[in-house]
Protein backbone atom coordinates (compact mmCIF):
# COMPACT_ATOMS: atom_id res chain seq x y z
CA UNK A 1 0.00 0.00 0.00
CA UNK A 2 1.27 3.06 -0.70
CA UNK A 3 0.39 6.84 0.69
CA UNK A 4 0.23 10.17 -0.95
CA UNK A 5 2.18 12.89 0.43
CA UNK A 6 2.55 16.31 -0.38
CA UNK A 7 5.70 18.02 1.37
CA UNK A 8 8.32 20.71 0.92
CA UNK A 9 12.39 19.99 0.60
CA UNK A 10 14.19 23.15 0.45
CA UNK A 11 11.28 25.31 -0.11
CA UNK A 12 10.92 22.70 -3.33
CA UNK A 13 7.29 21.39 -3.41
CA UNK A 14 7.10 17.57 -3.65
CA UNK A 15 4.70 15.15 -4.43
CA UNK A 16 4.85 11.68 -4.01
CA UNK A 17 3.95 7.72 -3.51
CA UNK A 18 5.08 5.96 -0.61
CA UNK A 19 5.36 2.84 0.92
CA UNK A 20 4.50 2.91 5.01
CA UNK A 21 8.09 1.19 5.54
CA UNK A 22 10.68 3.91 4.20
CA UNK A 23 12.05 6.69 6.06
CA UNK A 24 12.41 10.13 4.73
CA UNK A 25 16.48 9.44 4.95
CA UNK A 26 15.68 6.73 2.23
CA UNK A 27 13.09 8.95 0.30
CA UNK A 28 15.79 11.75 0.13
CA UNK A 29 18.79 10.12 -0.92
CA UNK A 30 16.67 7.56 -3.55
CA UNK A 31 13.83 8.91 -4.65
CA UNK A 32 14.86 13.02 -4.30
CA UNK A 33 18.50 12.19 -5.30
CA UNK A 34 19.36 14.76 -2.12
CA UNK A 35 22.37 12.31 -0.90
CA UNK A 36 24.16 14.87 1.03
CA UNK A 37 21.94 13.94 3.90
CA UNK A 38 24.04 10.79 5.20
CA UNK A 39 23.02 6.98 6.69
CA UNK A 40 25.54 6.49 9.65
CA UNK A 41 23.71 3.90 11.90
CA UNK A 42 20.20 4.21 10.78
CA UNK A 43 19.23 4.24 14.31
CA UNK A 44 19.30 7.24 16.12
CA UNK A 45 22.54 7.54 17.63
CA UNK A 46 25.03 9.05 15.23
CA UNK A 47 23.49 12.07 13.34
CA UNK A 48 25.00 11.62 10.19
CA UNK A 49 21.04 11.79 8.76
CA UNK A 50 20.18 15.37 10.49
CA UNK A 51 17.98 17.45 8.75
CA UNK A 52 15.35 20.10 10.11
CA UNK A 53 12.08 19.25 9.89
CA UNK A 54 8.96 22.55 10.69
CA UNK A 55 12.33 24.02 12.65
CA UNK A 56 13.49 21.58 14.92
CA UNK A 57 16.99 18.93 14.07
CA UNK A 58 15.77 15.43 14.07
CA UNK A 59 16.95 12.34 12.93
CA UNK A 60 15.79 11.79 9.36
CA UNK A 61 16.13 7.51 9.75
CA UNK A 62 13.84 7.53 12.00
CA UNK A 63 10.83 9.31 10.19
CA UNK A 64 8.77 7.29 8.28
CA UNK A 65 7.64 8.26 5.00
CA UNK A 66 4.01 9.21 5.39
CA UNK A 67 4.67 11.20 7.99
CA UNK A 68 5.76 13.81 5.33
CA UNK A 69 2.29 15.00 4.61
CA UNK A 70 2.10 18.74 5.20
CA UNK A 71 5.57 19.13 6.39
CA UNK A 72 9.04 21.52 5.66
CA UNK A 73 12.39 19.69 5.37
CA UNK A 74 15.24 21.60 5.01
CA UNK A 75 18.73 18.97 4.29
CA UNK A 76 22.11 20.61 4.06
CA UNK A 77 21.78 21.23 -0.12
CA UNK A 78 19.47 23.81 0.81
CA UNK A 79 22.05 25.82 3.39
CA UNK A 80 24.05 27.38 0.22
CA UNK A 81 22.15 30.48 -1.86
CA UNK A 82 23.61 29.11 -5.42
CA UNK A 83 27.03 29.11 -5.12
CA UNK A 84 27.60 30.90 -2.27
CA UNK A 85 28.34 28.74 0.50
CA UNK A 86 26.22 29.46 4.09
CA UNK A 87 28.41 31.14 6.58
CA UNK A 88 28.46 27.98 8.21
CA UNK A 89 29.99 26.05 5.32
CA UNK A 90 32.00 28.62 5.11
CA UNK A 91 33.76 28.45 8.66
CA UNK A 92 33.59 24.81 8.54
CA UNK A 93 36.11 24.88 5.77
CA UNK A 94 38.11 27.51 6.93
CA UNK A 95 38.25 25.65 10.44
CA UNK A 96 39.22 22.43 8.76
CA UNK A 97 36.25 21.21 10.95
CA UNK A 98 35.94 18.13 8.74
CA UNK A 99 38.58 15.19 7.57
CA UNK A 100 36.49 12.87 5.49
CA UNK A 101 33.80 14.70 5.34
CA UNK A 102 31.09 11.66 5.89
CA UNK A 103 29.63 13.35 9.46
CA UNK A 104 29.58 17.00 7.94
CA UNK A 105 26.32 17.18 6.22
CA UNK A 106 24.45 16.40 9.73
CA UNK A 107 26.90 18.66 11.90
CA UNK A 108 25.90 21.52 9.99
CA UNK A 109 22.44 20.61 10.56
CA UNK A 110 22.98 20.62 13.72
CA UNK A 111 24.75 23.78 13.72
CA UNK A 112 22.05 25.50 12.33
CA UNK A 113 19.86 24.26 14.35
CA UNK A 114 21.24 25.56 17.36
CA UNK A 115 22.35 28.95 16.22
CA UNK A 116 18.82 30.14 14.84
CA UNK A 117 17.71 28.82 18.52
CA UNK A 118 20.34 30.58 20.38
CA UNK A 119 22.36 32.62 18.50
CA UNK A 120 24.87 33.33 20.75
CA UNK A 121 25.35 29.77 22.35
CA UNK A 122 28.59 29.39 25.11
CA UNK A 123 31.15 26.71 24.41
CA UNK A 124 29.27 23.97 26.49
CA UNK A 125 25.55 24.72 24.98
CA UNK A 126 27.38 23.76 21.23
CA UNK A 127 29.12 21.13 22.82
CA UNK A 128 25.55 19.74 24.20
CA UNK A 129 23.21 20.53 21.20
CA UNK A 130 26.52 19.06 18.82
CA UNK A 131 26.51 15.70 21.42
CA UNK A 132 24.32 13.56 19.09
CA UNK A 133 26.37 13.63 16.11
CA UNK A 134 29.19 11.47 15.75
CA UNK A 135 32.56 12.16 14.45
CA UNK A 136 35.19 9.54 14.09
CA UNK A 137 37.81 11.92 12.56
CA UNK A 138 38.41 15.60 14.22
CA UNK A 139 38.13 15.07 17.74
CA UNK A 140 35.31 17.87 17.40
CA UNK A 141 37.74 20.46 18.57
CA UNK A 142 37.52 22.54 15.06
CA UNK A 143 33.77 21.92 14.39
CA UNK A 144 33.04 23.86 18.00
CA UNK A 145 35.55 26.47 17.30
CA UNK A 146 34.38 26.57 13.56
CA UNK A 147 30.67 27.13 15.05
CA UNK A 148 31.73 29.71 17.72
CA UNK A 149 33.38 31.52 14.87
CA UNK A 150 29.61 32.40 13.25
CA UNK A 151 28.26 32.88 16.58
CA UNK A 152 31.29 35.75 17.17
CA UNK A 153 29.95 37.19 13.79
CA UNK A 154 26.41 37.39 14.81
CA UNK A 155 25.00 36.17 11.26
CA UNK A 156 22.09 34.56 13.18
CA UNK A 157 20.78 37.67 15.02
CA UNK A 158 17.21 38.32 14.65
CA UNK B 1 11.58 -2.84 7.99
CA UNK B 2 8.42 -5.21 7.18
CA UNK B 3 5.66 -3.63 5.17
CA UNK B 4 2.59 -2.46 7.49
CA UNK B 5 -0.08 -0.12 7.22
CA UNK B 6 -0.08 3.44 8.53
CA UNK B 7 -3.11 4.81 9.98
CA UNK B 8 -3.42 8.26 11.48
CA UNK B 9 -6.28 8.43 13.06
CA UNK B 10 -7.65 12.24 14.53
CA UNK B 11 -9.46 11.35 18.08
CA UNK B 12 -8.35 9.14 21.00
CA UNK B 13 -12.13 7.23 19.93
CA UNK B 14 -10.67 6.84 16.58
CA UNK B 15 -7.28 5.40 17.76
CA UNK B 16 -8.88 3.14 20.28
CA UNK B 17 -11.23 1.66 17.98
CA UNK B 18 -8.72 0.78 15.41
CA UNK B 19 -6.40 -0.55 18.36
CA UNK B 20 -9.11 -2.57 19.57
CA UNK B 21 -9.60 -3.79 16.02
CA UNK B 22 -6.13 -4.81 15.15
CA UNK B 23 -5.31 -5.97 18.60
CA UNK B 24 -2.01 -7.47 18.68
CA UNK B 25 -0.96 -7.19 15.25
CA UNK B 26 -1.05 -2.76 15.44
CA UNK B 27 1.14 -0.59 17.48
CA UNK B 28 0.66 2.71 18.46
CA UNK B 29 3.65 5.63 17.54
CA UNK B 30 4.10 9.13 18.33
CA UNK B 31 7.81 10.50 18.90
CA UNK B 32 8.83 7.04 16.93
CA UNK B 33 12.65 7.14 17.92
CA UNK B 34 11.69 3.81 19.90
CA UNK B 35 8.82 2.14 17.48
CA UNK B 36 10.72 2.63 14.08
CA UNK B 37 14.43 1.09 15.46
CA UNK B 38 12.38 -1.87 16.91
CA UNK B 39 11.05 -2.25 13.20
CA UNK B 40 13.90 -1.90 11.56
CA UNK B 41 15.73 -4.40 13.23
CA UNK B 42 12.64 -7.15 12.78
CA UNK B 43 11.77 -6.93 16.53
CA UNK B 44 8.42 -5.58 16.25
CA UNK B 45 6.45 -6.46 13.02
CA UNK B 46 3.27 -5.03 13.19
CA UNK B 47 0.53 -4.96 10.39
CA UNK B 48 -0.56 -1.55 11.45
CA UNK B 49 0.87 1.30 13.06
CA UNK B 50 -1.03 3.85 14.30
CA UNK B 51 0.61 7.06 14.77
CA UNK B 52 -1.71 9.42 17.10
CA UNK B 53 0.12 12.75 16.03
CA UNK B 54 -3.06 14.04 14.38
CA UNK B 55 -5.08 13.71 17.71
CA UNK B 56 -4.79 17.49 18.88
CA UNK B 57 -6.35 16.68 23.02
CA UNK B 58 -2.99 14.34 23.14
CA UNK B 59 -0.71 17.77 23.08
CA UNK B 60 0.76 20.07 25.52
CA UNK B 61 2.08 20.32 29.00
CA UNK B 62 -0.36 22.03 31.78
CA UNK B 63 0.43 22.82 35.39
CA UNK B 64 -1.26 24.51 37.92
CA UNK B 65 -0.55 23.60 41.82
CA UNK B 66 -4.49 22.68 42.87
CA UNK B 67 -4.29 20.01 39.67
CA UNK B 68 -0.59 19.64 39.40
CA UNK B 69 1.17 18.79 35.76
CA UNK B 70 -0.73 17.09 33.05
CA UNK B 71 2.03 15.61 30.46
CA UNK B 72 -0.05 15.11 27.30
CA UNK B 73 1.06 12.12 25.13
CA UNK B 74 2.45 13.97 22.30
CA UNK B 75 4.53 16.56 24.86
CA UNK B 76 8.47 15.68 23.93
CA UNK B 77 10.95 15.33 25.63
CA UNK B 78 12.56 18.78 24.69
CA UNK B 79 9.24 20.71 25.37
CA UNK B 80 9.07 18.57 28.77
CA UNK B 81 12.56 19.86 29.94
CA UNK B 82 12.17 23.14 28.60
CA UNK B 83 9.25 23.80 29.81
CA UNK B 84 9.52 26.79 33.13
CA UNK B 85 7.24 25.17 35.08
CA UNK B 86 8.31 21.29 34.77
CA UNK B 87 12.21 23.55 35.45
CA UNK B 88 10.76 25.39 38.35
CA UNK B 89 8.49 22.60 40.31
CA UNK B 90 10.07 19.42 39.09
CA UNK B 91 13.16 20.09 38.24
CA UNK B 92 13.89 16.01 38.36
CA UNK B 93 11.61 15.35 35.64
CA UNK B 94 12.97 18.03 33.67
CA UNK B 95 16.86 16.72 33.99
CA UNK B 96 15.66 13.21 33.37
CA UNK B 97 14.01 14.33 30.08
CA UNK B 98 16.78 16.18 28.85
CA UNK B 99 19.02 12.97 29.76
CA UNK B 100 17.65 11.32 27.22
CA UNK B 101 19.32 10.18 23.69
CA UNK B 102 20.17 13.44 21.37
CA UNK B 103 18.61 16.67 20.85
CA UNK B 104 17.71 15.46 17.63
CA UNK B 105 15.82 12.30 19.25
CA UNK B 106 14.37 14.82 22.42
CA UNK B 107 12.88 16.93 19.60
CA UNK B 108 10.66 13.58 19.06
CA UNK B 109 10.65 11.45 21.71
CA UNK B 110 8.02 11.78 24.48
CA UNK B 111 7.46 11.10 27.91
CA UNK B 112 4.09 8.61 27.49
CA UNK B 113 6.47 7.01 24.73
CA UNK B 114 9.16 6.57 27.62
CA UNK B 115 7.11 4.98 29.92
CA UNK B 116 4.44 3.05 28.17
CA UNK B 117 7.81 1.21 26.37
CA UNK B 118 8.50 -0.02 29.86
CA UNK B 119 12.41 -0.55 29.68
CA UNK B 120 13.70 -0.83 33.39
CA UNK B 121 16.27 2.02 32.42
CA UNK B 122 13.56 4.40 31.32
CA UNK B 123 15.25 7.99 32.28
CA UNK B 124 11.71 9.77 33.13
CA UNK B 125 10.51 7.04 35.17
CA UNK B 126 12.02 7.49 38.69
CA UNK B 127 11.12 10.95 39.32
CA UNK B 128 7.78 10.04 38.17
CA UNK B 129 7.81 6.82 40.37
CA UNK B 130 8.71 10.00 43.44
CA UNK B 131 6.14 12.21 42.71
CA UNK B 132 3.49 9.69 42.62
CA UNK B 133 2.31 10.16 39.09
CA UNK B 134 -0.74 8.56 37.36
CA UNK B 135 -1.04 7.37 34.11
CA UNK B 136 -4.26 8.14 32.57
CA UNK B 137 -5.69 5.45 30.18
CA UNK B 138 -8.23 5.56 27.35
CA UNK B 139 -10.35 2.27 26.04
CA UNK B 140 -12.98 1.10 24.57
CA UNK B 141 -14.42 1.19 27.76
CA UNK B 142 -13.74 4.81 28.67
CA UNK B 143 -11.21 6.05 30.43
CA UNK B 144 -9.34 5.04 33.54
CA UNK B 145 -6.21 5.82 35.70
CA UNK B 146 -3.18 3.60 37.87
CA UNK B 147 -0.74 5.04 39.55
CA UNK B 148 2.78 4.39 37.54
CA UNK B 149 4.19 2.16 39.79
CA UNK B 150 0.80 -0.05 38.89
CA UNK B 151 1.18 0.95 35.33
CA UNK B 152 4.51 -0.84 34.43
CA UNK B 153 4.56 -4.70 35.44
CA UNK B 154 7.74 -5.96 33.52
CA UNK B 155 10.60 -5.30 31.07
CA UNK B 156 8.66 -4.17 28.42
CA UNK B 157 5.12 -5.14 29.81
CA UNK B 158 2.60 -2.77 31.01
CA UNK B 159 -1.14 -3.09 32.49
CA UNK B 160 -3.17 -2.12 29.37
CA UNK B 161 -6.24 -4.01 28.45
CA UNK B 162 -6.93 -4.70 24.63
CA UNK B 163 -7.71 -1.98 22.76
CA UNK B 164 -6.47 0.74 25.38
CA UNK B 165 -3.40 3.48 25.16
CA UNK B 166 -2.39 5.94 27.69
CA UNK B 167 -3.69 9.86 26.77
CA UNK B 168 -1.12 11.36 29.72
CA UNK B 169 0.25 11.44 33.04
CA UNK B 170 -0.91 13.60 35.92
CA UNK B 171 1.76 14.60 38.52
CA UNK B 172 0.19 15.99 41.86
CA UNK B 173 2.20 19.16 42.78
CA UNK B 174 3.97 19.03 45.86
CA UNK B 175 6.76 21.20 47.17
CA UNK B 176 10.14 18.83 46.92
CA UNK B 177 13.86 18.84 47.16
CA UNK B 178 15.83 16.62 45.41
CA UNK B 179 17.94 14.82 43.11
CA UNK B 180 17.65 13.01 39.61
CA UNK B 181 20.95 11.13 38.75
CA UNK B 182 22.29 9.21 35.57
CA UNK B 183 24.69 7.05 35.40
CA UNK B 184 25.99 6.32 32.44
CA UNK B 185 29.09 5.41 30.02
CA UNK B 186 29.24 8.73 28.14
CA UNK B 187 27.45 12.19 29.41
CA UNK B 188 25.42 12.14 26.63
CA UNK B 189 23.65 10.06 24.26
CA UNK B 190 23.82 6.53 26.47
CA UNK B 191 21.14 5.05 28.03
CA UNK B 192 21.16 4.46 31.89
CA UNK B 193 23.63 2.19 33.67
CA UNK B 194 21.66 3.42 36.78
CA UNK B 195 19.34 5.96 37.22
CA UNK B 196 17.34 6.78 40.27
CA UNK B 197 15.72 9.72 42.08
CA UNK B 198 15.34 11.14 45.56
CA UNK B 199 13.12 13.58 46.72
CA UNK B 200 11.91 14.66 50.25
CA UNK B 201 8.40 15.68 50.22
CA UNK B 202 6.64 17.12 52.59
CA UNK B 203 9.40 15.85 55.32
CA UNK B 204 9.53 12.57 54.42
CA UNK B 205 11.46 10.59 51.84
CA UNK B 206 10.84 9.13 48.59
CA UNK B 207 13.69 6.97 46.65
CA UNK B 208 12.99 5.03 43.33
CA UNK B 209 15.96 3.76 41.49
CA UNK B 210 15.80 2.41 37.19
CA UNK B 211 17.88 -0.36 35.54
CA UNK B 212 18.67 -2.05 38.52
CA UNK B 213 15.06 -4.84 38.76
CA UNK B 214 12.83 -5.41 36.20
CA UNK B 215 10.98 -2.43 36.35
CA UNK B 216 12.02 0.98 37.38
CA UNK B 217 11.09 0.20 41.32
CA UNK B 218 10.34 2.42 44.58
CA UNK B 219 12.86 1.31 47.76
CA UNK B 220 10.09 1.07 50.67
CA UNK B 221 12.27 -0.10 53.37
CA UNK B 222 15.01 2.82 52.37
CA UNK B 223 12.24 5.12 52.24
CA UNK B 224 10.48 3.96 55.86
CA UNK B 225 14.56 3.79 57.71
CA UNK B 226 14.72 7.42 56.43
CA UNK B 227 11.47 8.68 57.42
CA UNK B 228 11.83 6.89 60.97
CA UNK B 229 14.99 9.42 62.19
CA UNK B 230 16.78 12.61 61.33
CA UNK B 231 19.24 12.59 58.93
CA UNK B 232 22.64 11.96 60.38
CA UNK B 233 25.79 10.35 58.59
CA UNK B 234 25.30 7.54 59.95
CA UNK B 235 21.84 6.71 58.60
CA UNK B 236 22.71 7.78 55.06
CA UNK B 237 25.22 5.10 55.16
CA UNK B 238 22.75 2.91 56.48
CA UNK B 239 20.38 3.91 54.04
CA UNK B 240 22.81 3.58 51.16
CA UNK B 241 23.31 -0.02 52.20
CA UNK B 242 19.86 -0.77 52.73
CA UNK B 243 19.02 0.60 49.34
CA UNK B 244 21.26 -1.82 47.55
CA UNK B 245 19.33 -4.66 49.04
CA UNK B 246 16.44 -3.77 47.55
CA UNK B 247 17.36 -3.88 43.91
CA UNK B 248 18.19 -7.24 42.00
CA UNK B 249 20.28 -5.87 39.24
CA UNK B 250 22.49 -7.89 36.57
CA UNK B 251 25.36 -8.11 34.65
CA UNK B 252 24.87 -6.54 31.30
CA UNK B 253 26.87 -5.26 28.05
CA UNK B 254 26.69 -1.67 30.31
CA UNK B 255 28.19 -3.05 33.83
CA UNK B 256 28.15 -5.37 35.81
CA UNK B 257 26.09 -6.41 39.03
CA UNK B 258 28.30 -5.03 41.61
CA UNK B 259 28.61 -1.65 39.90
CA UNK B 260 25.20 -1.24 39.76
CA UNK B 261 25.18 -2.11 43.43
CA UNK B 262 27.87 0.34 44.12
CA UNK B 263 25.93 3.15 42.18
CA UNK B 264 22.37 2.50 43.94
CA UNK B 265 24.71 3.21 46.95
CA UNK B 266 26.24 6.09 45.55
CA UNK B 267 23.07 7.65 44.27
CA UNK B 268 21.49 7.64 47.86
CA UNK B 269 24.59 8.78 49.78
CA UNK B 270 24.89 11.80 47.11
CA UNK B 271 21.40 13.08 47.38
CA UNK B 272 20.55 12.22 50.75
CA UNK B 273 24.30 14.27 51.58
CA UNK B 274 22.68 17.02 50.43
CA UNK B 275 19.75 17.36 51.30
CA UNK B 276 21.02 17.11 55.35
Amino acid sequence: MEYRVRFYVNNEPIELSVPANRTLLSVLREDLALTGTKEGCGAGECGACTIIMDGKAVNACLILAPELDGKHIETVEGLANGSELSPLQESFIEHMALQCGFCTPGMLMSAESLLRENPHPTRAEIVDAMSGNLCRCTGYKKIVEAIEAVAEKGVYEK
Amino acid sequence: MKEFQYLLPHTVAEAVALKEKYDKAAVFMAGATDVVVRMRDYLLTPEYVIDLKAIPELGGITFSKEKGLHIGALATMNEICADENVKQYYPTLAKAAGSVGSKQVRNRATCIGNIVNASPLADTATPLYCYDAIVEIAGPNGTRELPITEFILFVRKVALERGEMVTGIRVPFKEAQGEFCKISRRDQVDLSTVCGTVLKIDGTYRVAMGSVAPQPRRLPKTEALLNGAPLTPERIEEAAQLATTEVSPIDDVRADKQYRLDMVAYIVRNALGKLA
